[in-house]
């Protein structure tokens, strides 16, 4: 296969999953989340209940052990576009994989080792 | 395995942004050194795949869920652990600032859990186990496995040390739920290492057949 078509393919893939994702991902809490709201008893540990309450009150409860309250307003908090619904998600991901793209060639390019 | 800010002491997390720095650096000289201009295209759509891909989250038992990270599957498809480092960083950097996922002032302990530790281990793990078994598939699954696991424990560490987990039901945990989210990222290691070497057996940096 020339490079040119590798590449293309290659973000023709990463763009399909980037559609696909917000169909086909789990919205359960991810590792690091379940561990915490489980060790903070919002959830059990092998269970799926998840206590909003408990888990919102978890959330002011580590930023009084760590005091870390730093806080930032992202562009599309959790893959989402404010206002918007699952189009928002798509959108986003869309965004994010392509920013991601001309981002990372852009740093690679001026970084990388010159042919000659 | 992403960190919010809110986990970790802004003194501690500003000790990880140094360490992570350090490792930030010498990724960027691996690149001047080893980055051929020619494998910038490559990099990028590593890079956009990777963050495609973490957001695909794959649900596991106990109402649980996990997505891959992919450093191990950039180090060995570039042949460097720093290929690991470089690309993570960029993508927990977008990720942080336009999607909050991961904190801003724990970015540095994101970057060493998921790009460092990722990078390092994939890529190592990867050879080591490739002097033992010659395919190089199963090797990959391994190396990705062991990835995110030893990511997820340095993890639990860390958050132990912010006085966020207690240190055993932190390690059991988080330990338990990465043993299996590390499935995840074995197995798609080691189809996405298939689909590259298939397509392009050149583009490797060390080529399959040949031990790394």
């Amino acid at each position: 296969m020339e490079a040119k078509r590798f590449v293309i393919i290659g973000i023709a893939v990463a763009l399909v999953i980037a559609i696909a994702a917000p169909f086909l991902a789990s919205s359960n809490p991810d590792g690091l989340e379940s561990a915490f709201f489980s060790m903070y008893g919002a959830k059990p540990f092998m269970g799926s209940d998840l206590d909003e309450e408990a888990a919102a009150a978890a959330e002011e409860e580590v930023v009084a052990v760590t005091g870390n309250d730093f806080s930032h307003e992202p562009l599309m908090p959790d893959y989402s576009i404010p206002g918007m619904d699952k189009a928002g998600e798509v959108l986003a991901i869309v965004i994010g994989t392509l920013l991601m793209l001309g981002l990372v060639f852009a740093v690679a390019k001026v970084s990388a080792r010159p042919d000659n | 395995m992403h960190i919010p800010d809110a986990f970790i002491p802004i003194g501690q997390a500003l000790v990880y942004w140094v360490i992570a720095l350090i490792f930030v650096a010498l990724a960027l000289r691996w690149a001047r050194r080893s980055m051929g201009e020619e494998k910038v295209p490559l990099v990028a759509v590593l890079a956009a795949g990777i963050f495609a891909i973490q957001a695909l989250n794959v649900p596991i038992p106990g109402g649980t869920s996990g997505h891959m990270v992919g450093a191990a599957l950039a180090a060995i498809v570039l042949g460097s652990p720093y290929a690991g480092v470089f690309i993570l960083t960029l993508v927990l950097l977008v990720q942080g600032v336009i999607f909050g996922d991961g904190g801003i002032t724990v970015m540095g302990a994101n970057i060493i859990n998921m790009g460092v530790i990722g990078g390092f281990i994939g890529y190592y793990g990867y050879t080591a186990v490739r002097r033992l078994i010659s395919n190089a598939y199963a090797a990959a699954f391994i190396a990705g496995w062991a990835s995110l696991f030893i990511s997820a424990i340095l993890c639990a560490v860390e958050l132990a040390i912010a006085g966020t987990f207690p240190l055993t039901v932190g390690l059991t945990m988080m330990g338990a739920y990465h043993a299996i989210i590390g499935l995840i990222e074995g197995g798609i290691t080691a189809v996405a290492l298939y689909l590259i070497a298939s397509a392009r057996p050149d583009i490797l940096e060390h080529p399959l057949g040949v031990g790394a």
